[in-house]
This record gives C-alpha cells, structure tokens and sequence, in this order.
C-alpha cells in the first residue's frame, strides 16, 4: 500500500525549478537562488529527496582553482517522474489562484 | 584575509560538518559556502545550516534504540501516574486498606487518609477521564514503537483529558479544602514534561513523513 503523499510548499517549489532543467546538475547556492528558500529549509528537503531516491548528488570540481569541490544534485527517473506528477499540479495551481486574485 | 563575518561563517559550517549525521552531506554544506562571494550572504547561508545541522541531527537522535527506550519508559511511567489516583480511590472504597495505605505513602503527606474527603467527593467521570489519558498513553506508545500511526495525536488527546480530570478536581480541592498536590510547581512540571513527551512524539512523525507515495 503507498504511503500518504506529503509535500510542502517548499518541496514543490524545489521540484519546479529543477524541472526547468531536468538533466543539469546544480549546486546548493544555485538552487537557493532560484528556489528563493534559505540553506536550512533547502538542505533538509535535499536530504528528504535524495533518502528517497528521488534526488542523485554528486561531487563537481570547483570552476574556481583553490576552492574545495563542490556538491551538485539532480532529479532521478523516479525523482522527475514524481515532480512532473506533484509538482505541476500544485504550481498550475497556485498559478491559477494567483492569476484569479489579480 | 577574511572579513570577520566569512570568518565566523567558516567556523559554523566546520561546526555543521561535525553535527551533520551523514559526513557526505556536512561536508557539502561546508564547501558549499566557499563559493558563496558575498560574505554577509555566506553567513546567513552558515546560520541556515546550523539550523539543518541540528534539525538532521535531532531526527537522527530520534530514531535510536536508546532514545526510544528511554522515550517509551518515561510514556509508561506517566500512563501510571494517570492510574495512581483510580487506583488509590479504587482501593479505598473496596477498603483494600493495605493497598491504599501502600499508594498512599506516595503521595504528598504519606498518608492516604489525608485525601479522603477528596475521594468520596470524585465522581466517577473524572475517574474515567484519568484511566482513558493512561490508556490512551499506552496506545500512543505502542504506535510509537510500531512506527506506525500519529502516536502523537493520542498522546495530546490523552493530555487533554488529564488536564480535564485535574482542572474537574481542582473544584473539589476548593470544597473539601484538601489540596492533593500542595507545590504547585510539581503539578505544573508533570504538565511540561508530559507536553514535552507528546512535542518530542509529534517531531519524531517529521522523519517518517514521505516527500512521495
């Protein structure tokens, strides 16, 4: 039997942005960027998301010389599958409540 | 040379890579603020890991053999304080003397005497309200062992009714004029610890609840 589904605000607004690009693999800061969510609601999320298969991580080389490796996530098939399945509904409506207040 | 805010950042997240449960993931964090330019929002960024740090280490705390004993004995020890007082007028009234001489030496005063005005006066209701919050502990503690469940919900409901049976006594303490609990601060602490029993229960649902069906 599936357990309930439980996804915050937050959660939702992670997969949406990184459905924007599927197959890249981003960074932490780069994800807080665009999520707008502080480090200590991001990281928990990263680590929900990846405990369940549902995110992959990997170690980058820094771009810069001298600065230490770097962490780099992306969605897994299950991962991009579910985001496409939760995430999207929730966004379009949250769109649509948005777009009825204005 | 570093500002004194990247430098304080820097000590956080090397404090965060310690509390972090997974190295990997403490490691992460830490690297992660050394491409962060801006040393104001580095900082920030340290502060929000320290808070994922602690948060990720208390769940793993949670979820150990040895805090779920300690958390399931303390669950156990209170469903008996909630079967005490039924207990006591139990014995009284079926004048099982040597019972309720024995409970009473367990309660303020050591003598059970003291409280009997304040037992023929207790209605059976409140009498209920405390056996169904003992009971109700239990339930929520073997959900809780079982992982199953919001073990969490009975346990407030089970709070709910003790607080019920004590503000239902309180009226009898004032008629009788026999105070059952004479600190008030024993009274108020044994509330603290039972909310913080059922907090504790709640916080241990945050791991389990599933990102996905």
């Amino acid at each position: 039997m599936g357990r309930k589904t439980i996804h915050s605000k937050q959660t939702d607004r992670l997969l949406a942005v990184m459905l924007k690009e599927p197959l890249a693999w981003q960074h932490g800061y780069a994800l807080m960027k665009q999520t707008g969510l502080q480090s200590g609601t991001l990281y928990p999320i990263l680590l929900r998301l990846s405990d369940q298969g549902l995110l992959e991580a990997q170690w980058r080389e820094a771009d810069a010389p001298g600065k230490p490796p770097r962490h780099v996530y992306r969605l897994t098939t299950a991962g991009l599958a579910f985001a496409r399945e939760e995430s999207i509904p929730a966004t379009r409506t949250s769109g649509a409540l948005l777009e009825a207040k204005a | 040379m570093d500002t004194l805010r990247r430098r304080i950042a820097k000590a956080l997240m090397r404090h965060v890579a310690q509390v972090m449960p997974s190295k990997q993931w403490g490691a992460a964090m830490r690297n992660e603020v050394e491409a962060i330019e801006d040393d104001r929002v580095a900082l920030r960024w340290a502060m929000g890991c320290v808070v994922a740090g602690y948060s990720e280490r208390m769940n793993a705390m949670l979820q150990t053999w040895y805090f779920r004993s300690a958390l399931a004995c303390l669950i156990v020890l209170l469903a008996l304080r909630e079967f005490f007082a039924p207990l006591l007028i139990f014995a009284y009234r079926m004048e099982y003397l040597g019972l309720a001489h024995f409970l009473g030496l367990r309660t303020a005063g050591d003598e059970y005497r003291r409280l009997i005005p304040v037992m023929d006066a207790t209605p059976s209701w409140i009498i209920a309200l405390w056996v169904a919050a003992g009971l109700l502990y239990l339930v929520a503690l073997w959900q809780m062992l079982r992982r199953t469940g919001a073990s969490y919900m009975l346990f407030f409901l089970g709070c709910g009714l003790d607080l019920a049976g004590v503000l239902a006594i309180r009226s009898i303490e004032a008629s009788t004029g026999i105070t059952v609990e004479p600190i008030p601060m024993v009274r108020l602490a044994g509330f603290v610890l039972t909310f913080s029993v059922g907090l504790v229960l709640w916080r241990m649902t945050w791991k389990r609840a599933p990102a996905a069906s």
